[in-house]
């Protein structure tokens, strides 16, 4: 299975310059995260550089393989996923008040990390077979809201919210490029307006609501559940136009951001490098995600376009809800910057993602 | 080729990118807008959290003033007092069970300690918070070294007050302590803030602003642990701030800790009273002793719930200062203004006699006297304290006039001494009887007032000027208690010059005559006072008095022997010493004594005597008469 056209011709440059731009900055300001913590974490960026080796070795794997293979195979995978969360409640351990890793040696996977890519592949698939040019109806939504909804339960029983939330908004994004009738979209949009004070009773843990609430009224609580986005906005903030420069954050060098490597290095990085740094780093993500869409818009078959459109918006919504948090936009969920947050199971599915990116790009002249 | 599926119709995604890409756009601006807010706009407010954030600042308190007496004796200084701080987020169990094994801490206090961490609020959970104040010299020594084990626990020497002579003097010494939330209030713009110290009594707080110093600081660089980083990080370092405290002024009061001793000495088996030495010099205040008091070190530290309610309940108050806040009928110690205004104004001449059968009949009240005591004359009256005499001048002399000449001698008045809070007394008026009493002044009153009964009140303090003034020839002084403000080294910054309050137009004949009396109160063997004089003993001159209280009847549930105390009169002794050249003027109070001769006077005589302690003189020793007699 040949490129019709050369490597030369076909290989994403744009895709793979901003990739690793965004990977590099990222790891330069894992070094500069760390640098104060001591011992514990004093390798994490080396360790990131390993995860960021063997997720490019995965894309670049991922990539060779044209991706109606990855179609073919999908219930497999995404059965594969399932098999790993439920495996989590059985192998995993519990850490801060959750279940979200399984062990391996000396790495830890997590599964719903994974998950998000299977899930892509499986809704990709059901679209792939389920042409039509007639508007579609909510009976029509059934299969696709299954897929969401095995793993989206495993996910919200670990507790993680923030993934789950992930696995929501990349589905929407994703129906969104079906053609739904107006009438079932009103009813489905009043349907779940009308569920969310249950959902809120009864689906939500307290620590979760607590972060609602604390979002909405930070000043409320600044030492507990305000703390970390609070700390956040005034290492943003105090960046300034320029920034402390690198290993030069107060807040940062001096402990007041919480979970720093791993929820939380964008302030790090606007506190160091100031307003001219994190301009940069949105943009890179801008082009990033834009450049997913283009890939999308010039896939040639229904597979592709959902894979892509799919890996985009779990590029996006990934960054956009990180930052939006630590700007005090948004309420602080345990959602991470894609390639910029230390995270093995983490970078390993968005390098997979940027191959399937790079995958469906490199086959766009295909017929 | 056969195992791919056939390419989909992409058709229906195709005006979705549209769509999307400018949501994508709209979302990252918007995240650049908030980042221009926070990063640009609002740069200020949150650099200045993030400076504040890694900047501690550590009170460098100064050192407060001393207080010395007149010789130089220390009445207030300070100690080391070890307090201990912690930061309640850097706690756990194990670090709690450390901290109270090191210190030895009983269950109890283990408890409590584990309380006070825990109330601490959320948002100064990262702050430091004191725990343990005045700690032992082992409970420091154990903590200083297993210092690094125990991150955000810091132990810090601050400088406590002390008073050597405890409760000797304690109400014009004073004390010091914590400023509460509600002082911050008005307080806080003086630079007082949570855990500050302030005087709450006597000189102490009179004089806080010379005393207190003024208050250092040390700025450090911190983590959020709030612990200083040392040289290994490589965190930014701000070159840490010093400001020194500069240390409070040094008072030297007038008083002789000396003559407190002795004063307390004389006040022993007397469970409650008050004396006041004056330097008729001066004005110059040599002892202010008010009984009972409380231990100066003991209400410096906080004192305990059952202490405090325990003094608040003593019968005999020993919250209040008896030398200038309480106010007293001055009985018979009144009388030389009586005579006095009668003189003065030539009303009765000293000559006049009077018969005394022993009491004095107006309308259908009679008003006692001691004794019969026959034919009486000014200085017989005033020797033996003959009432009947003083009511015949008073019905001459007239309320006003005596009010007057109370009000001259500083009677009536505060006498500004400074201290505390000084009741005024109060001498009444016609104007004010017929204001009070149903519009009806009538001649009773008067002669109430002539032997310092009646609605005539005073301190012991405004006492004691009187005296001084008749004994220094007319000369009312403002009592002064602090003779200079020196600095630390020791070089003056202040001296005070002793202040006149005004020269008391009486005709110095007429003070010697009536001084003459005051010797025959000790002197003369008839005097109300003879049996306390000392033989050859430094000479005394002085009034007694007997002051009645209140002649209500038992209540109810009253307590019979505590009522007997209670409707005991009050013992006066007020006078001055040697009385031909008087050095010292001194007014005694024994509360609820009894007999002004026997109770009081004895006091006030031992005390001269030990102050002046004058080799033996002449027994018939009288004073110069510096005018001839009117």
């Amino acid at each position: 299975m040949a490129l019709r056209r050369g490597f030369q011709e076909s290989f994403d440059w744009p895709l793979f310059v901003t990739t690793v731009a965004i990977a590099v900055v990222g790891v330069v300001n894992l070094y500069s995260a760390t640098s104060a913590a001591g011992a514990s974490l004093r390798d994490v960026y080396i360790q990131q550089i390993y995860w960021l080796t063997f997720g490019a070795g995965t894309a670049v794997l991922v990539a060779a393989i044209d991706y109606r293979h990855f179609e073919r195979y999908g219930w497999v995978a995404y059965g594969f996923g399932v098999v790993l969360l439920i495996l989590v409640f059985l192998l995993g351990r519990e850490i801060r008040g959750s279940q979200r890793w399984i062990p391996l040696g000396p790495f830890s996977l997590q599964p719903s990390e994974l998950m998000k890519l299977f899930f892509i592949v499986a809704l990709g698939k059901h679209l792939h077979n389920d042409p039509r040019t007639e508007g579609r109806t909510l009976k029509d939504l059934i299969i696709p809201g299954l897929i969401l909804a095995l793993p989206l339960l495993l996910i919200l029983a670990q507790p993680d919210l923030g993934t789950a939330l992930l696995l929501v908004f990349v589905f929407a994004t994703v129906m969104f490029l079906t053609h739904l009738k107006l009438r079932s979209l009103v009813t489905l949009v009043v349907t779940l307006a009308a569920s969310a004070p249950l959902t809120w009773r009864y689906l939500l843990k307290d620590y979760q609501r607590e972060r609602l609430t604390s979002f909405l009224d930070p000043e409320k609580d600044l030492l507990d559940t305000g703390w970390h986005a609070h700390q956040a906005k005034v290492a943003i903030g105090s960046g300034g136009f320029t920034g402390k420069g690198f290993l030069q954050g107060t807040q940062n060098q001096h402990k007041f951001l919480p979970d720093q490597h791993t929820d939380f290095p964008f302030p790090v990085w606007a506190e160091e490098q100031g307003f001219v740094g994190a301009v940069l780093l949105i943009f890179l993500y801008m082009v990033l995600v834009l450049w997913g869409l283009k890939i999308a818009s010039e896939a040639k078959d229904r597979f592709g376009a959902v894979v892509a459109v799919g890996v985009s918006a779990l590029i996006f919504w990934q960054a956009v809800i990180n930052l939006g948090m630590v700007c005090g936009m948004l309420p602080v969920v345990g959602i991470t910057l894609p390639l910029f947050s230390y995270g093995g199971s983490s970078v390993l599915t968005i390098m997979t993602g940027i191959g399937l990116l790079m995958n469906v790009s490199m086959r766009r002249f295909h017929f | 080729m056969t195992m791919l599926s056939v390419r989909r119709e992409v058709g229906e995604f195709k005006k979705r990118y549209k769509w999307m890409a400018l949501f994508v756009i709209f979302s990252m601006s918007a995240l650049l807008v908030r980042l221009f807010e926070l990063q640009i706009v609002e740069h200020a407010r949150w650099a200045a959290e993030a400076q504040k954030n890694i900047t501690k600042v550590l009170r460098l308190p100064a050192t407060r003033g001393l207080i010395r007496d007149v010789k130089g004796h220390v009445v207030a200084e300070n100690r080391p007092s070890y307090n201990v701080f912690v930061t309640p987020q850097l706690l756990g169990e194990e670090e709690v069970n450390q901290i109270a094994q090191l210190m030895g801490l009983s269950e109890a206090q283990k408890q409590a300690f584990v309380h006070t961490i825990e109330s601490v609020p959320a948002r100064r959970r990262s702050h430091l918070v004191q725990v343990f104040t005045d700690i032992t010299r082992d409970q420091y020594a154990s903590l200083e070294t297993h210092k690094r084990e125990l991150p955000g626990t810091d132990v810090v020497a601050v400088p406590i007050r002390s008073y050597p002579y405890k409760g000797l003097g304690a109400h014009t010494v004073g004390f010091l302590n914590e400023v509460s939330a509600d002082d911050l209030k008005t307080l806080a713009g003086l630079g007082y803030g949570p855990g500050h110290f302030v005087g709450r009594a006597g000189v102490e707080r009179a004089w806080e602003s010379y005393l207190r110093g003024k208050d250092g600081e040390q700025r450090m660089v911190v983590d959020v642990r709030g612990q200083e980083l040392d040289g290994s990080d490589r965190a930014p370092r701000s070159k840490p701030l010093r400001k020194e405290p500069v240390p409070g002024l040094d008072l030297r009061l007038t008083l002789d800790m000396d003559m407190m001793r002795s004063v307390e000495r004389a006040f022993r088996g007397h469970p409650s009273g008050a004396a006041v030495v004056v330097d008729v010099h001066t004005g110059r205040v040599r002892a202010l002793f008010s009984k009972p008091g409380y231990d100066l070190n003991e209400m410096s530290g906080g004192l305990s719930n059952e202490r405090s309610q325990e003094l608040g309940d003593n019968p005999f108050r020993p919250l209040i200062d008896k030398t200038t806040y309480e106010s007293y009928f001055p009985g018979s110690t009144f009388k030389p203004i009586s005579a006095l205004a009668a003189l003065q104004d030539g009303i009765l001449s000293s000559g006049a006699h009077i018969d005394c059968p022993g009491y004095y009949e107006l309308g259908h009240r009679r008003f006692r006297c001691s004794h019969v005591h026959g034919e009486v004359d000014m200085r017989k009256a005033i020797v033996q304290s003959c009432n009947v005499y003083f009511y015949h001048l008073a019905e001459q002399v007239g309320i006003d006039r005596l009010a007057r000449y109370a009000n001259e001698f500083g009677l009536g008045q505060k006498t500004g001494i400074g201290i505390n809070t000084e009741a005024s007394g109060f001498m009444p008026t016609r104007k004010w009887y017929e204001r009070h009493h149903h519009n009806r002044y009538h001649l009773g009153f008067t002669l109430n007032a002539a032997i310092g009964q009646g609605n005539t009140r005073v301190t012991l303090i405004q006492l004691a000027m009187m005296y001084t003034a008749i004994a220094s020839g007319g000369t009312l002084y403002v009592p002064q208690l602090v003779e200079r403000v020196e600095r630390p080294d020791g070089s003056i910054v202040e001296e005070f010059e002793p202040r006149v309050r005004r020269r008391i137009a009486v005709d110095p004949a007429f003070l010697t005559y009536v001084i003459d009396g005051l010797f025959g109160v000790v002197n003369d063997p008839k005097g109300t006072a003879y049996d306390a004089r000392i033989e050859g003993g430094v000479p005394v001159a002085g009034k007694t008095g007997t002051a009645e209280v209140s002649k209500k009847k038992l209540e109810p549930n009253e307590d019979p022997r505590r009522a007997w105390y209670y409707r005991r009169s009050h013992a006066w002794f007020a006078g001055f010493a040697p009385a031909d050249k008087p050095e010292l003027a001194i007014v005694v109070l024994v509360e609820h004594g009894g007999q002004g001769g026997k109770y009081a006077a004895p006091i006030a005589i031992q005390i001269l005597q030990e102050a002046l302690g004058s080799p033996a003189t002449d027994t018939a020793h009288r004073p110069v008469l510096v005018a001839k007699k009117p």
